[in-house]
This record gives C-alpha cells, sequence and structure tokens, in this order.
C-alpha cells in the first residue's frame, strides 16, 4: 500500500493542537483508521479529545490504557469513535481479538502505538506523528506548575492507500 | 438469609482472586498474581493475564475451600467480578463462575469490581467500624481506575463523585516510571525514589485545580472533583528531557519525589473537599495505590485535620482479590438482592451505578 498523501505543520500552542484535531475530524468518515505516534507527552490524549469533540462526541474521553480499547458513542447519528492504546499489545492477532472489523462500521478507530499492528486492519489509513522539540531553554526548568504553558509541536501526516489520495489537511 | 457464606471470584487484571466470607467474616483469601509475567513488557499484557487466570482458576479455588475448612456444598452463593477490566481475563472468571453455579446450582452474582473495593470494607478483618457512620465515601486509586464515591447503599445506591478525565494514577505513576527509566510496576518503584528524592525539588502541576477547573462550592466546576494526569506526564517529560539533551544524569529521585508529591496532593485534596462538601464522614481508601507511603501519610493528615475518618484496610486487601468480590456478594444476599441471570457477560467498561448485573 503506498503512500498517497503528506502533510506536516508546526502546532505552536494546544488550540493549533485542537483546531489541527478538528480539521481532521472534518475529513472523516466511517471506517477510517488513524495510527497516533508521540512519545509520553506528546499530545495524543489533546489530539484525540480534540478530534472526539470534532466528530461531536461529548463523552469524556479517558485513557484507553488499562482496557485497550474504549468505545465512544456519538450521541446522535455521528460517527462513533473507538480509541485503542496498542502498546501493549502482542501483535495483530491480539488487535483482531477487539474485534475492530466490526466497529469500524460505523466508527473511526484511533489506534495509539499501533504503527507495526494496525496496519493490518484496514487497506487505508492516517499515520499522524505528534513530535515535542527537545527543551531549549538556557537554564535548568524546575518550575512546571503552570499547565497552560504552550508548547510548540510538530506534526507529520502520512496518508496511505487511495482513500486518502488528493486530499487535503491544510 | 443474614450472615450467608459466599464465595468470591476476581479475574479482572492481572489477578486470580478467589476468597470466602461468612457475612463479615474472612474466611479464605487466596490470590495468584501473574506479575512477574508482565514485568518485562511494563504493563499487564492481556493475552498472558487471561491465559494466567485459566492456570490458577482451579489450584486457587481449591486452596480458598481447603483454607476455610468447608467444600462447594456449605456455600450459600457465588459472586463474580463482571467488569470492569480486561475482557478476555474478566471472562475466564466469568465462565468459572457459570461453570461452577451451574454445577451446584447456587444462585450467582456478576458484580462491580470498583464497588467490591467498598465492600471489603465492611469486613471486619478490614478493621473499619462502618456501625458509626452517617455517610460513607470510598476513594479508590488503582493502575486502571482512580473515582471518589458516595456510597449511599452498598448493594443499590453508588454515587461517582469524581474520576480521573484521563490517566488512572497507577497509570501515571507506570508511564513516569518508564520515562524516568525506573521499571514496572511504577508504584512501587517511585514510592521507594521517592523516599529518597525531595519533593520541592521540581514544581508539577496539580491538574484541574484552577479556578476555572473549580468553581466554587455553590456553583462547581464540572472538574470540581475531578483528576487529570496527562498534564502532569507531560511536565514530567519536560523535566527529565533537559538533561537528557545536555547529556546529564537525570535527577530521578527527586523527579520521582516531586512527581509522587503533585499525585498524592491533588487527589488527597479532591476527595477531601469532594467529601467535605457532600457530608461524607469516613472515607475507605481501597485499590493498589492504597499502598503509596505518601498517599497514604497525606490522606491521613487531611482527614483528621477535616474531622473525617479514614479506613485503609489492610494492603492484601486493597489491591485486587476475592475476599472483596465475597464481601460485596455476602452484602447482597443479606440485602435480598435478585441473584444474575446466567446469561449476562463480562462488561469490561461497567459504569459503577451497576452494581451487580
Amino acid at each position: 500500500m503506498g503512500v498517497t498523501m503528506n502533510y506536516s505543520a508546526q502546532l505552536p500552542d494546544l488550540a493549533a493542537t485542537e483546531n489541527f484535531a478538528l480539521a481532521v475530524a472534518n475529513q472523516l468518515q466511517a471506517g477510517d483508521v488513524i495510527i497516533l505516534t508521540g512519545e509520553l507527552g506528546a499530545g495524543k490524549t489533546t489530539f484525540t479529545q480534540g478530534l472526539a469533540r470534532g466528530l461531536g462526541i461529548t463523552a469524556a474521553i479517558t485513557s484507553p490504557t488499562f482496557v485497550l480499547a474504549r468505545h465512544h458513542t456519538h450521541p446522535a447519528d455521528g460517527l462513533n469513535l473507538v480509541h485503542v492504546d496498542a502498546y501493549r499489545m502482542s501483535g495483530e492477532d491480539e488487535l483482531a481479538s477487539l474485534d475492530l472489523e466490526t466497529a469500524l462500521e460505523d466508527s473511526v478507530v484511533v489506534v495509539e502505538w499501533g504503527r507495526g499492528t494496525a496496519e493490518a486492519l484496514t487497506d487505508a489509513y492516517l499515520d499522524i506523528e505528534l513530535q515535542r522539540p527537545g527543551a531549549v531553554t538556557d537554564e535548568l526548568v524546575t518550575d512546571f506548575s503552570d499547565d497552560d504553558v504552550e508548547e510548540s509541536r510538530t506534526v507529520l501526516v502520512t496518508g496511505y492507500g487511495p482513500r486518502w489520495e488528493g486530499s487535503s489537511l491544510a | 438469609m443474614k450472615h450467608p457464606t459466599v464465595l468470591g471470584i476476581e479475574t479482572s487484571c492481572d489477578e486470580t482472586g478467589i476468597g470466602i466470607v461468612a457475612g463479615t467474616n474472612l474466611l479464605a483469601h487466596q490470590v495468584a498474581s501473574s506479575m512477574d509475567e508482565h514485568v518485562a513488557f511494563g504493563g499487564v499484557i492481556p493475552e498472558i493475564a487471561a491465559r494466567a487466570h485459566v492456570t490458577e482458576f482451579l489450584p486457587v479455588l481449591e486452596a480458598a475451600l481447603e483454607e476455610a475448612n468447608i467444600t462447594l456444598d456449605d456455600i450459600d452463593a457465588i459472586a463474580v467480578t463482571a467488569g470492569p477490566g480486561l475482557a478476555g481475563a474478566l471472562m475466564v472468571g466469568v465462565s468459572g463462575a457459570k461453570a461452577l453455579a451451574l454445577a451446584t446450582g447456587k444462585p450467582l452474582y456478576g458484580i462491580n469490581h470498583l464497588i467490591a473495593h467498598i465492600g471489603v470494607g465492611y469486613l471486619d478483618a478490614s478493621g473499619a467500624d462502618l456501625t458509626r457512620v452517617n455517610q460513607l465515601g470510598a476513594l479508590l486509586v488503582s493502575g486502571g481506575h482512580s473515582e471518589m464515591l458516595k456510597i449511599n447503599s452498598l448493594t443499590s445506591d453508588v454515587e461517582l463523585l469524581g474520576g480521573t478525565i484521563d490517566d488512572a494514577a497507577g497509570e501515571a505513576y507506570d508511564k513516569v516510571a518508564r520515562l524516568i527509566g525506573a521499571g514496572y510496576p511504577g508504584g512501587p518503584v517511585i514510592d521507594k525514589m521517592a523516599s529518597q528524592g525531595d519533593g520541592r525539588a521540581f514544581k508539577f502541576p496539580r491538574g484541574l485545580s484552577a479556578p476555572k477547573n473549580m468553581g466554587t462550592r455553590d456553583a462547581p466546576g464540572k472538574d470540581r472533583y475531578n483528576w487529570s494526569f496527562s498534564g502532569l506526564k507531560t511536565a514530567v517529560s519536560r523535566a527529565v528531557e533537559q538533561f537528557k539533551i545536555r547529556d546529564m544524569e537525570i535527577p530521578a529521585n527527586d523527579i520521582a519525589a516531586s512527581f509522587q508529591e503533585a499525585v498524592a496532593d491533588v487527589i488527597t485534596k479532591k476527595a477531601v473537599l469532594a467529601a467535605t462538601e457532600h457530608d461524607i464522614d469516613h472515607i475507605l481508601l481501597g485499590g493498589g495505590v492504597a499502598a503509596n507511603s505518601r498517599l497514604r501519610n497525606l490522606l491521613t493528615e487531611r482527614t483528621q485535620a477535616a474531622g473525617i475518618g479514614l479506613t485503609i484496610p489492610p494492603i492484601n486487601l486493597c489491591t485486587d482479590n476475592g475476599a472483596m468480590v465475597a464481601a460485596l456478594g455476602a452484602q447482597l444476599v443479606a440485602d435480598g438482592i435478585v441473584p444474575s441471570d446466567l446469561g449476562f457477560s463480562a462488561d469490561p467498561t461497567q459504569q459503577v451505578s451497576i452494581i451487580s448485573v
């Protein structure tokens, strides 16, 4: 399956990450799979929460880490969201045991840490990677108490398969 | 039935627990853990946990019956965790429990794992005297859960006051342990490192504590009693990387202590606030993170200051076990709650409002 779309952007603050998530949400249709990659603290949670809001899902997007997959149902007739953490999955078999194919009929599926396993779900998917730049302060920082500090992210999006051909997130 | 003998089965995560109680009297408490098998992966691997439950189910059952010195005939009812938890792991316990119920003809209760953590407080062995409590509250903190609950009736009415909007507290411990290269499970290793570090060395955020999140007692913000550990995780990751970039040694003990201080502070502050504002005069602590030294000390300090009673059961009753399932089962039977229909299935995301299915 070939690369059909490439997109990258700087997301200077949280609002930009949210807006990016909203832009992605606007493009989605049932059956779409997003493979989401990024180190701890890179903004995967913020992105997924923004994506859910963009889809019109009102439920809280709590971490799927413990239960592996959380199903968030759209309150009306919009797309549902399945949020998966594949970090502890040993392979495609285990992902298959979550029965995501059935969910794909009326949902979009976001798989964190899904590279190497989640590609098997579909013949077209979006690979989204969030990167935090390293800290470049002159001095070592010890006060991180401000939650709202704005930090820039880089997002790299790669679309695979005909589904993403000619599409644009800009 | 006032003092029913109940067999409880717990398989929601990596512990195969089977306990037996008679009313509030603990007769047997057997647990086999597959934790060691998950260490290399830095988290519970569902497939491995489920297989371990299959292997351990019968030996643990036999050990429990032997410890209680009874046979299955002597049991009045069986209780099993129906959810929340890992689907594959839950299924082993539920299937095993159904098989036992069918074979023995005993009634079966599919119960809520979180409420069972509260049910354990009703056992004499928990050290709590709940008879003098007017309004009970429960703080559950574990690898999969962080909740503050108000118990109007253990068997029919438990209210969720607050919970995490992203990671569970124990999950944040595991992830931060990974960031500072401390190993797994994160709770015990960070607690140990923290004891050799300075909790004031770094200032980490207390999520959802800003005035806009908190609101006031009369006009509470929607996250007044909720926690968020996602920003804290990011802050730790920023703290760590500045040392990595400079090729300096990471002050792991100080980061562990400062992280632990942030978690314990925000959990206990919000739990005590929720209790005070809901006339809760006694808090029961449950879940694996109850083993954390800083959380225990700070919660003890703050509940005392607020004039709120506190029970921290022995730690082997706080972590996942079958005795707590049996304890809740005994209360359900005593209150005349109807047993579950055998057609029920495991529910990985069972809500706290569903005490028994």
